[in-house]
This record gives structure tokens, C-alpha cells and sequence, in this order.
């Protein structure tokens, strides 16, 4: 999905937890999420909590949108 | 380490007065095993059945599969940290009911259970449908909860299996067969012209169902560790996961893994088989990372030259494999994969969900998407209504006249990654 989107020329980001994959599957921008069954979330965290490393995830994604880059890029803390 | 394998041969299982092995018949006392096996809270009702070869019988959904085995001398007893005190086994005489197995059954734990035909052409994808198997129907109080539910069937089994080996403490075996691995060194000693070749052991752990324990340790909580191969055979490694039932390594093959018993064929001869790795497949990418950083780091400690290594599961343990596969690889130690394909109903798709070109020797135990009909068999023990909801199964896959239709994925043991069934694929 994600080169078929991009070969329509509209840039994607693919959040993932297993980058490995995303890097054999040729996703461009890649932000790492937490775990494979819960990639956006933490269960043990508390709700505000949460909602904070939700925010930030999105957020960072939202940067990597913006990015000019060359090639496959992982965006790392 | 030094273990005898005892084969007692089971050629039939029939209720009895007594417990007991005689002339190669298995004799149950149902009352005596039902009050063995039960106790658990969660668990409403218990109920036995023996199933065999060519009988007309369907069982699912088949939770784990379990072998009867008795520790008849040597430390410890079978399934250590879980049944017995955590000693560490395969060392001594273990006697095992060859051909009898316990597999438990009852309502669905996850959806993720299989189906075992005695006859007819599942059979013929099933290992399981050529032994004598005591079937044990948990059934579950309402409202239980998910893991309890997993976890109260899963001692069942054990119980029953220990129950069951019991029965073979003082019985003379039909054959005998050694088993023995030495201390590093002194392997190499022995056989220094050989090529040193391990086996890494990948167990599932995925977590949500998804487990296997060592030594009564959740393995998704270990690091990457070294085992003699015939503490296995003893019941170190079990299964209690509600994972796609064609390529779960269940209890009874964990217990007769082909990998450890073949390597060990042509140890001293070809090659120096000096001993397992085990390690997991967890859900973070940096317990990923770190496991396959540590079996390549143990493979070179161990000076090893080549290995084996086996997946379990599919998806997202793939990239495992293939970590696991490059890491070791780039060590300068060669590689042979074993998995099974998920390439979709005609064949034509990916087979694995990662790839390297490390992975340049690879045996598969065949194409779990592949579809399968299945007649309608005159008697169903557990619930098969859970068919078209099982992996593998498909809206409509349960069909008005009672046969199936189902991908093979949901055949216990159809596609084994440690090539337990006789399964492969192959291009043409």
C-alpha cells in the first residue's frame, strides 16, 4: 500500500513496529512504533500518559511528512 | 549430558480396571486419570475419550498434543518447573509410551486450534491421526477469563501425560535408544576434524496466547540460552499457545523434535552436534534485536560452523528468521532455514513476510493457504461449530452437509517447521 500511494506521487510515512520488514517492502519514511500488537499505544502506561506518546507519534510522523529525503530513512528519536 | 530413551510400543488404549502397560496394549482407568487431572477452579466438567488410527472421528478444536513420559532414572522428573521441581533433566532413563499421546480438547481457549481427522485425506496432513490418542474434554466455567482458561487446560494435558507415562515406570522397553552430548571441549576433543554444528530452537512468544515455557519460564522473558538437546526430550521446553495449528510445535513435538533427534543421527560422524540454542520471537522490535544479536553472539562463542535454525509461527516472527539468519550468517557460520510458506490459496504470493539473501538454503514444510475439503466423519469430539472461525477456516467454511472446507493452516501439525509432518513445497 504504501509504494503503490507514493507511486501516486503522494508521500507516505509507514509507522511500524518490525522496521526490518517495512525496509525489505521499500517504505521510505519509516517512524518505529511501540509493539506489534499495539503499534500506537502502551497498555501499561496511564491514559494521560498514553495520550501523550500518542501525540508525539503523530506528531513525529507528521515531520517526517515534511522531510526531504534521499532514500529509505528510519526517523529514530 | 547422557539420556536412554525407553520406547514402550502402544498398539491400542483401551478403559481398564487398572492403569497399566500390557502386551502393548495402554490400559486407562478413567476415574483414576479424571481425579488425577482435575482440581482447577476454572474448569466445569472433564471427560475422556480414545480415539484411533483409521476411526472415523474428527477432534477439534485440538489445543496442545502431548506424549506420555515417565523419568525412570537420572534427576529430575518430566516436564521440570511445570510438574516437577525445576532439577535440569535429560540426563539418565526416560521411558516413553510410543504411539499413545493425550491432546486436549473442549471449548475454544483462542481462535487459533486446529482439527485432527483419524481418517480420511486430513488424516493424511495430520501426524497426530497415526497414534492412539486418550482425548481429554475440558470444559470451562462461564465467564472465564482468556489466559486462565489457557493455562488450566494447558496443565490438564501435562497432568493427564504424566498420568498416562506413569503407567510405564517398570515396563520393559521394546527399544533403547542413547542420546548423549558432551561438554564443549570435550566434544571438540573427541572430534576435532568435524565441523561444529548447533541448532537454533526459535520458540513462540508472541505473548495473547501465543507462549512456550522452559523450565516453567515464560520464554518471552529469556535471553537467548544454551541447552543440551536431551533435556527436550524430558519435557524442558512446552507449548501453551493457541497459535495456527498447522505450525505450533506442540508439547508432543517439542518432546520427539525431528531436527535434534536427526542431527544427532549422523553426530560423530559428519559433523559435531554440540548443542541448542533456544531463543524467542517477541513483539518489540528491540527484544527482536537483542535475541538475534545473542544467538549470533552464542553461535560464535561456540566456534560454530554451520546451523540450523527453525522457526515457529509465521508473520511477524519471519523477521526473526531472517535476523537471525543474517546476524549468524555474517559471522562466517552457514545457514539452513526451516519454515513453512503462507503464499496464498493458488501459491503465486510472498511466502514470507521478510527476506535477506543470507537465506540462501531453506526447507519448507509446505504451503499452509492451500484448501482442503474434508467429508463430513460420523463422530466429532469437541465443538465444530468453532470451524469457521478457527485460522484457516472462513465464513462457510463449516458446510450444511457436515464436511469442511478449510485452508490446511487449520490441520494441527500440517505444516510443522521442524519438519514433523511429511510436508514440503516445491517449484516447477
Amino acid at each position: 500500500m504504501v509504494k503503490e500511494i507514493e507511486r501516486a506521487g503522494i508521500p507516505v510515512v509507514h509507522m511500524c513496529t518490525v522496521v526490518p520488514i517495512s525496509l525489505t517492502v521499500g517504505a521510505n519514511r519509516i517512524i518505529p512504533t511501540i509493539a506489534i500488537p499495539h503499534p500506537l499505544g502502551n497498555p501499561s502506561l496511564e491514559a494521560i500518559e498514553e495520550k501523550l506518546l500518542r501525540r508525539k507519534l503523530v506528531e513525529k510522523a507528521l515531520v517526517a511528512l515534511e522531510t526531504e529525503v534521499d532514500g529509505q530513512t528510519v526517523f529514530e528519536d | 549430558m547422557r539420556l536412554e530413551i525407553g520406547n514402550i510400543n502402544i498398539q491400542d488404549i483401551q478403559f481398564g480396571d487398572k492403569t497399566e502397560v500390557k502386551n502393548s496394549i495402554l490400559y486407562v482407568e478413567k476415574e483414576a486419570l479424571i481425579n488425577a487431572i482435575s482440581g482447577d477452579d476454572h474448569i466445569r466438567s472433564i471427560d475422556v475419550e480414545i480415539v484411533r488410527p483409521g476411526e472415523s472421528v474428527r477432534i477439534t478444536p485440538v489445543k496442545d498434543v502431548i506424549e506420555p513420559r515417565v523419568k525412570v532414572d537420572g534427576p529430575g522428573g518430566i516436564f521440570p518447573g511445570i510438574l516437577s521441581k525445576v532439577d535440569t533433566v535429560g540426563e539418565g532413563r526416560t521411558h516413553v509410551l510410543k504411539g499413545a499421546a493425550v491432546m486436549t480438547t473442549g471449548k475454544i481457549v483462542g481462535f487459533q486450534e486446529g482439527i485432527v481427522d483419524m481418517t480420511g485425506p486430513g488424516a493424511d496432513f495430520t501426524p497426530f491421526s497415526k497414534l492412539c490418542n486418550v482425548v481429554i474434554i475440558a470444559e470451562p466455567h462461564e465467564g472465564i477469563k482468556q489466559h486462565e482458561h489457557e493455562y488450566a487446560v494447558r496443565l490438564i494435558g501435562f497432568k493427564a501425560a504424566k498420568f498416562l507415562g506413569e503407567a510405564g515406570r517398570n515396563v520393559t522397553p521394546d527399544d533403547i535408544e542413547i542420546y548423549e552430548t558432551k561438554p564443549l571441549f570435550k566434544s571438540h576433543e573427541e572430534f576435532p576434524d568435524l565441523p561444529k554444528v548447533a541448532y537454533v530452537y526459535m520458540l513462540q512468544t508472541q505473548g495473547l496466547l501465543h507462549d512456550t515455557y522452559v523450565y516453567g519460564v515464560d520464554a518471552k522473558k529469556i535471553v537467548p540460552t544454551l541447552l543440551y538437546p536431551t533435556e527436550v526430550m524430558d519435557g524442558a521446553i512446552v507449548s501453551g499457545n493457541c497459535v495456527s495449528a498447522c505450525d505450533k510445535n506442540t508439547t508432543y513435538i517439542h518432546l520427539n523434535n525431528p531436527v535434534i533427534h536427526d542431527l544427532y543421527k549422523l553426530h560423530g560422524k559428519e559433523y559435531n552436534f554440540v548443542g541448542v540454542i533456544i531463543t524467542n520471537e517477541n513483539v518489540y522490535l528491540a527484544d527482536k534485536e537483542r535475541s538475534s544479536n545473542w544467538t549470533a553472539k552464542l553461535a560464535e562463542y561456540l566456534g560454530l560452523d554451520g546451523v540450523i535454525i527453525s522457526e515457529e509461527g509465521f508473520g511477524n516472527p519471519d523477521t526473526d528468521l531472517i535476523m537471525n539468519c543474517k546476524k549468524i550468517s555474517e559471522k562466517g557460520i552457514k545457514t539452513v532455514l526451516l519454515t513453512d510458506e503462507y503464499a496464498g490459496r493458488d501459491g503465486a504470493s510472498q511466502s514470507l513476510a521478510d527476506s535477506d539473501p543470507s537465506g540462501d538454503a531453506c526447507v519448507t514444510g509446505g504451503n499452509a493457504n492451500m484448501t482442503i475439503i474434508l467429508p463430513k466423519l460420523d463422530r466429532l469430539i469437541g465443538h465444530q461449530e468453532v470451524i469457521d472461525v478457527i485460522a484457516g477456516g472462513f465464513d462457510g467454511s463449516l458446510r450444511a452437509d457436515g464436511s469442511i472446507e478449510v485452508e490446511i493452516q487449520a490441520i494441527t501439525g500440517a505444516t510443522s517447521e521442524v519438519g514433523f509432518n511429511k510436508m514440503t513445497a516445491r517449484m516447477y
